[in-house]
């Protein structure tokens, strides 16, 4: 098993790409802590899916863009399980729309999900890793979105490139600590995120990615199952794209 | 407690905290030139040495910050003023300050943070507690 005795922590961890994530993890021996905020059932369904696979995935719910979540969570997580290896800041919103029409609220809700919530869980767990086993890996869930930028989406593309530019910040200095530090940046993935979107332009969209068909979670998961597995344990403040080629910006003929 | 009965425990903990090799680890040693401390290092061995002697160390106590900040009066062109080395004497009174000002480089600070200057400085902290 490949991530045998390790703990894990991933946010957003219910549905999509989280899910995916908590899956591959709890399959490869790790002890998964995952957070949700409103899809109650669905986590409590993950959690028993888990343990009838033999794995062990525990749902906590919370909200990421609340300041004080992440220090209860993982506090929670280290009175069960003694320590935290991985992080996976996963959980992330979109609020699209023009910008002369968007409301500071869609700026802030954004922003306080996906990047302060990937700050308060990185610092959540800082201590722990840093200085009590100076170990881990973090891997921070990004989006093509931030530098192939799509209109409507000034806040969350912000938020991603945000997200890019923090990673590599902290690889920096958590490196001497042998914590990596890294993002992985999804393309078009089927979940309830892009639902909208692929209702609209599916089609199109499909054209425009080489491989010629829209993402799964698990090829998502996959590329953060690498990024927390000892084969990458020389890679770090990386972002690894996951696009199917998307980001290619070829006219697929 | 003395200087003797300090210094094998700040080895200790500098040995765990910067995985240095017990041999290079004297008083004379300097964290950053000898023994290839970083800037997150000086903190983990703050909370090492907070633990091992039940202290607590101030933020910008042991390795105080004002200097660093820039500030023109005790710091230009990157040589210390009068001002600085005043700062410096106060602040760090364990200091071989006498050596650094015939220089006062401030790439050169580095080389203040000897073993024996941690040495010292628990044993005032753990003097002032008694």
């Amino acid at each position: 098993m490949l991530l045998k005795d390790q703990v894990a922590i991933v946010t957003g961890g219910s549905r999509g790409i989280g899910k995916a994530c908590v899956q591959i993890l709890a399959a490869s021996g790790a002890k998964v802590a995952f957070v949700y905020k409103g899809s109650e059932e669905a986590a409590k369904a993950l959690e028993v899916e888990i343990a009838a696979a033999g794995g062990v995935a525990k749902a906590i719910q919370g909200d990421v863009a609340e300041p004080a979540t992440a220090e209860r969570i993982v506090a929670a997580v280290l009175a069960d399980w003694g320590r935290v290896d991985i992080l996976v800041n996963n959980a992330g919103v979109i609020r699209d729309g023009l910008f002369v029409r968007m409301d500071a609220a869609d700026w802030h809700t954004v922003l306080n999900t996906n990047l302060n919530g990937t700050f308060s869980f990185c610092k959540a767990v800082s201590n722990q890793m840093v200085f009590k086993q100076r170990s881990g890996r973090i891997v921070n869930i990004s989006s093509v979105a931030a530098e192939h930028v799509n209109a409507g989406q000034t806040n969350y593309a912000a938020s991603k490139g945000a997200i890019n530019a923090f990673t590599r910040a902290l690889a920096v200095e958590f490196g001497s600590r042998n914590i990596t530090v890294n993002a992985v940046a999804p393309g078009f993935i089927e979940t309830d995120m892009s639902e909208a979107v692929r209702n609209k332009a599916g089609d199109i969209i499909k054209k425009m990615i080489p491989l010629k068909r829209l993402g799964k979670p698990d090829d998502i998961a996959n590329a953060v199952l690498f990024l927390c597995s000892p084969a990458a344990g020389y890679v770090t403040g990386q972002l690894i794209t996951v696009d199917g080629g998307l980001s290619l910006g070829a006219t697929v003929a | 407690m003395t200087l003797d009965e300090i210094f094998p425990r700040v080895k200790t903990q500098l040995v765990d905290a910067l995985g240095a090799d017990e041999d290079d680890v004297k008083l004379t040693s300097r964290l950053q030139a000898d023994l290839n401390a970083e800037s997150i290092d000086f903190l983990d061995i703050v909370f090492r040495l907070e633990r091992e002697f039940g202290l607590k160390i101030d933020r910008n106590e042991l390795f105080p910050e004002s200097i660093f900040q820039g500030d023109p009066k005790l710091i230009q062109n990157g040589v210390l003023t009068a001002d600085g080395l005043d700062e410096l004497r106060t602040k760090m009174p364990y200091a071989d300050i006498a050596k650094f000002e015939k220089n006062p480089k401030f790439e050169l600070i580095g080389d203040l943070f000897t073993v024996e200057l941690i040495t010292k400085y628990i044993q005032s902290k753990l003097n002032q507690k008694v």
